[in-house]
């Protein structure tokens, strides 16, 4: 039987391309997203044309009790080897100006997501004795970005939750490790002026979801297995921390 | 099931699940110091229990204060008796 992983956030941009590497790789995928069926659908039918299999699981990654309910069902046959916390947004504005709604979204889809969804799956990985989880966090978790108070929080405290979660499931042989993205060409950076941005960037150049998604494949390959509690930028040089 | 019945089962669910000498499975034996299990077994522990039982423990808060055999027989008791 194949190994299954579990992407949040799956439906489009890093996520997307993340489950498509997986399945390329030979794992079966447990593909969640919030609204966009569409989307989740046509990832689905190219995880089919990889010949693996791909359940689609429609839930809020903030919602402890859609999380539950989505996964326990599951998790009573069957146990991920991969759990990848993908899902997220941004919601940017300077501090000064930030609604109480932009800072705790932020935090409940970035922070409470990567609870809801761990706490619901670790019991059952910690009893496999093996596992990994990849948590997605940034560049803007790392360094300093005006304008991103909210989700460089977020970020900065899911690498501290990857780090002793590492340090606290390692006797199970679960490794758990953060990749964090740069400028990645996606509709979170649709916005952003490109023109000052390449400037930062001494690769020249954003970074595809692929280059994203290959880092994520590796750390989830029998290459990575002494690697735990780390994080790997995947940035083109944008910060080098 | 008899009260003896559950530390039956009790007690042949952890033997089996931490490789236990049966003949060790006082109710007075500490599960860390004397039964040698550390934080991460007491979640093999719950699933054991759960599956032995078809109950739901792991949000229990008492789950945390449990320190000797004779602790887990008190509680899978009394968690028996308020599904009653």
């Amino acid at each position: 039987m194949k190994k299954i992983a579990l992407v949040t956030g799956g439906s489009k941009g890093i996520g997307a391309a993340i489950a498509l590497s997986l399945a390329d790789a030979g794992f079966d995928i447990w593909l969640n997203y919030r609204s966009d069926f569409a989307a989740a659908q046509q990832v689905q039918q190219q995880i089919e044309k990889l010949g693996s299999s791909c359940c689609l699981l429609p839930f809020d990654v903030a919602d402890l009790e859609q999380v539950e309910g989505a996964l326990k069902p599951l998790l009573e046959d069957d146990t991920p080897f991969v759990l990848v916390n993908n899902a997220g947004f941004a919601r940017d504005s300077i501090l000064a100006m930030m609604s109480s709604d932009d800072w705790n979204d932020v935090m409940s889809v970035h922070l409470g997501g990567f609870f809801n969804v761990t706490h619901t799956l670790l019991p059952f990985m910690m009893r496999k004795r093996k596992g990994r989880i990849v948590n997605i966090v940034s560049t803007s978790g790392q360094i300093g970005v005006a304008g991103q108070t909210n989700y460089s929080a977020a970020k900065a405290g899911l690498i501290g939750a990857t780090r002793s979660l590492a340090a606290e499931v390692a006797k199970r042989k679960i490794l758990v490790n953060a990749v964090a993205p740069g400028f990645i060409a996606t509709e979170m950076i649709e916005e952003l002026p490109m023109e000052q941005i390449l400037p930062m960037i001494p690769l020249g150049r954003v970074g595809t979801v692929e280059e994203v998604a290959s880092m994520v494949e590796f750390l989830c390959s029998d290459k990575s297995s002494y690697i735990t509690g780390q994080v790997f930028s995947v940035n083109g040089g944008a910060c080098m921390p | 099931m008899t009260e003896q019945e559950i530390i039956e089962t009790i007690n042949a669910a952890l033997v089996e699940e931490f490789e236990l000498d049966a003949a060790d499975m006082k109710p007075e034996l500490s599960i860390y110091q004397d039964l040698g299990l550390d934080s991460l077994d007491t979640v093999d522990m719950v699933i054991v229990l759960e599956g032995a039982f078809k109950f739901k423990i792991r949000e229990e808060a008492e789950i945390k204060q449990i320190r000797t055999l004779g602790d887990i027989h008190k509680f899978v008791q009394r968690k028996l008796n308020a599904e009653a």
